[in-house]
């Protein structure tokens, strides 16, 4: 803009000057010959007084180097001539301005030379004499004067031009300079051309726009960074070309690359042909999953297309750790298979000795003995479904009736009902340490103590003992109770000890009938002692003995 | 222009990755098929070497084009040659994997168990193939120098493989076929380890500029 101000400036002085050059010599010439006229005809009239005065005399008195004076006499003949000799000169009868002056007393002619670049100009008066004397001057004409003054024009033309150039420079800057001092942070403030103002107040609404819609895009993403930046599951954006877009901390963490892979190619990360097979699925037919193993953990990954007006643009990549679930599928797997086959083992001996007692191939001597194994898997089978509803209401975490429990007498109560067991194996049982008041649910209580105390008595050797301590302790501000479970017993490899509060898990996988037990006893101890918020440990020696402590926080 | 050829070699970094990724694949479906036993290993791993050859043939000539139509120089034609002479080494993984898998359908069910030697000497060479694809995928000189060492634990492993399998026939005569079935799964495991040193070599050279294996 600057350039074109400069350019049409510069051109309009330099026109609006040659053109006045123009004009003035135009004027000036014409000006020039008026005066040259006057001076010419005036000077006529001097030279003809004088003349008539003291005739041809006169005229040889005047210097060479004025203008031109001859006389002629009527018949035409030169008399007298300044410039040259008159009797070398041809008769002037017929030239135009002597003729006229003949007729009518003045006579005024002009003739270009042949080369145009001079013009002479004649005048010439009738004497009284009757003769006729004219003066003649040489004219330059306009070519001439400005071929002389070439120079002087071309120097002032030269000082025409840089002037223009310079003024049209100052000028086009001080035109420019407003509008290249604007700030367009803030239109309206500049001082400036009226004429701009509407399209300054359009930026400015547009600058208004513009910063609120940047600011809420700001808020949008510290929203989405948020989200990722603190979800747990790993997320990566890839574009069409799998070049890493973004990339949240979970995934950095699962992929352990500690620099920013943003624009790097996804490969960098992950190369595995399923995970590659997975995002081409997701990129031609839609979401798609795998799951892979990952350090010792399983990972499910998900894999979807993103898409903007119909095109595909990129492919999300979600990544859950989902090795828990998985642990706990499994497990409830195994438990719905144990639960099925626990509680078809009795059933099947109770059917086979129904149905032998039903055809009839029972001697009536054996009937109590069948009878009684019917009985037997019968209350096998109530001890197992009563576990069972125990453990579920545990899970579902039920709220139980808190009651003040003195945990010693408490399990000498317990250890007397199990007497007649321990007689049986021959087992001595007894209760030592201080009385505790325990604030707790009675009922789950007796599951506890119930299930170990019976656990120490029937996997004890013959002669055995247990040992039921109890203690009380205070952890932090925290009073607990501490109860000891030692026996004497036949203990639990090493291998099982990490399993053994694990629904239906047994050291002996026979599953033997023989002891009776169902394999949830130790498991309803966990959730019992978890439920109050306390805590168990086992320490066990093969052949030598085991000990369970569980500790129980006294008010709760 | 310049973008184009580094969208080019992007692009041929990228088909490089996958396939060493099928490399990785192909190996470690064979280790399972051999711990396994599966007599059809070699149905499993068929389609992975086509793959692979497949896939070394379009690397190929993407190589040559660009070294034709833009004949490049430093380290963009270190780049592209490195990246020739990796193809090969990883099509010959490929091969002897696909070479493991038939022999695995010889051993009738067996898994070569009595020897853990062979079981380490494989998760060795499966490390090496995996540190070998690392270190191109990260430019990582250091992890390309590591697989260059790991070498002797794959060769010292074959050696211990090989004296096992000779007191096996010693002992018992009739397992001599099987013996050297799996002395030559023991072999091939100690070539594909070899692969993977060169593999790591050039990866050192284009990242260098200097070939370790000399001349």
């Amino acid at each position: 803009m600057r350039s074109k101000i400069f350019r049409s400036t510069f051109f309009v002085a330099i026109i609006v000057f040659l053109s006045c050059l123009v004009l003035i010599m135009g004027v000036l010439n014409e000006y020039f010959v008026n005066i040259q006229e006057k001076q010419l005809k005036s000077e006529l009239v001097l030279a003809s007084t004088g003349v008539e005065k003291s005739g041809v005399s006169y005229l040889k008195k005047i210097k060479k180097d004025s203008e031109r004076l001859t006389l002629v006499a009527p018949d035409g003949t030169v008399i007298y001539d300044t410039w040259t000799d008159a009797s070398k000169l041809e008769n002037h009868g017929d030239r135009k301005e002597i003729k006229e002056a003949f007729e009518t007393g003045i006579g005024e002619s002009h003739r270009y030379s042949a080369t145009f670049t001079e013009q002479t100009l004649y005048y010439a008066i009738k004497l009284p004499s009757g003769d006729v004397l004219r003066v003649s001057t040489v004219r330059l004409t306009m070519l001439t004067t400005i071929l002389g003054m070439l120079q002087s024009i071309a120097a002032v033309i030269m000082i025409a031009f840089i002037l223009s150039l310079v003024l049209a420079g100052i000028v086009s800057k001080q035109i420019a300079k407003p509008l290249n001092d604007l700030d367009l942070d803030r239109p309206l403030e500049s001082d400036t051309y009226d004429e701009l103002a509407p399209l300054l107040t359009k930026i400015e609404h547009s600058r208004r726009e513009i910063e609120w819609k940047k600011e809420e895009l700001r808020e949008k993403e510290k929203e989405f960074d948020a989200v990722t930046q603190n979800m747990d599951e790993g997320m990566v954006l890839i574009n069409k070309k799998h070049e890493v877009v973004t990339i949240n901390p979970a995934a950095k963490r699962f992929y352990g690359y500690t620099e920013d892979p943003v624009g790097k190619n996804f490969l960098l990360l992950d190369r595995d042909v399923e995970v590659s097979k997975m995002i081409d699925e997701a990129e031609d037919k839609g979401p798609s999953e795998r799951v892979k193993e990952h350090q010792g953990r399983e990972y499910q990954l998900h894999a979807s297309r993103i898409t903007s007006h119909q095109n595909p643009i990129g492919t999300v990549i979600l990544i859950f750790d989902i090795t828990e679930k998985a642990f706990a599928e499994r497990n409830r797997r195994e438990f719905t298979a144990n639960v099925s086959h626990e509680l078809k083992s009795p059933l099947h001996s109770i059917m086979g000795s129904a149905e032998l007692i039903e055809n009839g191939m029972v001697k009536p001597e054996d009937m109590t003995r069948f009878v009684g194994v019917i009985r037997k898997e019968a209350s096998r089978l109530v001890t197992l479904i009563d576990d069972i509803i125990q453990l579920s209401a545990l899970d579902e975490k039920k709220d139980l009736p808190l009651e003040e429990v003195f945990i010693k007498s408490f399990i000498e109560e317990e250890i007397e009902t199990l007497k007649p067991m321990a007689e049986k194996k021959n087992v001595i049982v007894k209760c030592t340490g201080d009385e505790v008041a325990c604030n707790v649910s009675k009922q789950l209580l007796h599951e506890i103590v119930y299930n170990l105390v019976d656990n120490a008595i029937k996997y004890n050797k013959d002669n055995g003992s247990v040992e039921v301590n109890t203690s009380s302790f205070n952890s932090g501000n925290f009073g607990s109770a501490k109860i000891v479970v030692r026996d004497t017993g036949i203990g639990i490899p090493p291998e099982h000890q990490p399993r053994i509060f694990e629904r239906f898990y047994r050291v002996d996988k026979s599953h033997s009938k023989e002891g009776g037990g169902t394999g949830l006893g130790l498991s309803i101890v966990k959730h019992a002692v978890q439920y109050m918020n306390g805590d168990v440990t086992l320490e066990s020696k093969e052949d030598v003995g085991t000990t369970i402590t569980v500790v129980l926080p006294v008010k709760n | 222009m310049r973008s184009r050829f580094d969208e080019e070699l992007s692009r041929l970094s990228s088909d490089l990755t996958t396939m060493g990724a099928l490399c990785e694949e192909t190996i470690l479906t064979a280790v399972e098929d051999l711990s396994k036993g599966n007599t059809d290993a070699h149905q499993h791993i068929a389609p992975f070497v086509e793959e692979i050859a497949g896939k070394e043939k379009a690397i190929e000539s993407q190589c040559l084009k660009l070294l034709l139509q833009q004949q490049p120089v430093a380290s963009d034609l270190r780049q592209i040659s490195a990246a020739l002479k990796m193809i090969t080494d990883m099509d010959r993984i490929g091969v002897q994997a696909s070479e493991i898998a038939e022999i695995i359908g010889f051993l009738d069910g067996r898994t070569g168990s009595e020897c853990e030697y062979i079981r380490q000497e494989a998760m060795e060479t499966i490390k090496m193939v995996n540190g070998a694809v690392d270190a191109y995928v990260k430019h990582d000189v250091d992890l390309a120098n590591k697989i260059i060492d790991m070498d002797d634990i794959v060769d010292d492993l074959f050696c211990k493989v090989k004296a096992f399998l000779i007191e096996m026939i010693t002992n018992n005569p009739d397992d001599g076929g099987y013996a050297l079935d799996l002395l030559m799964i023991s072999k091939y495991f100690e070539k594909i380890g070899d692969h993977a040193v060169n593999i790591a070599e050039w990866v050192i050279f284009s990242e260098t500029g200097v070939h370790k294996g000399g001349a």
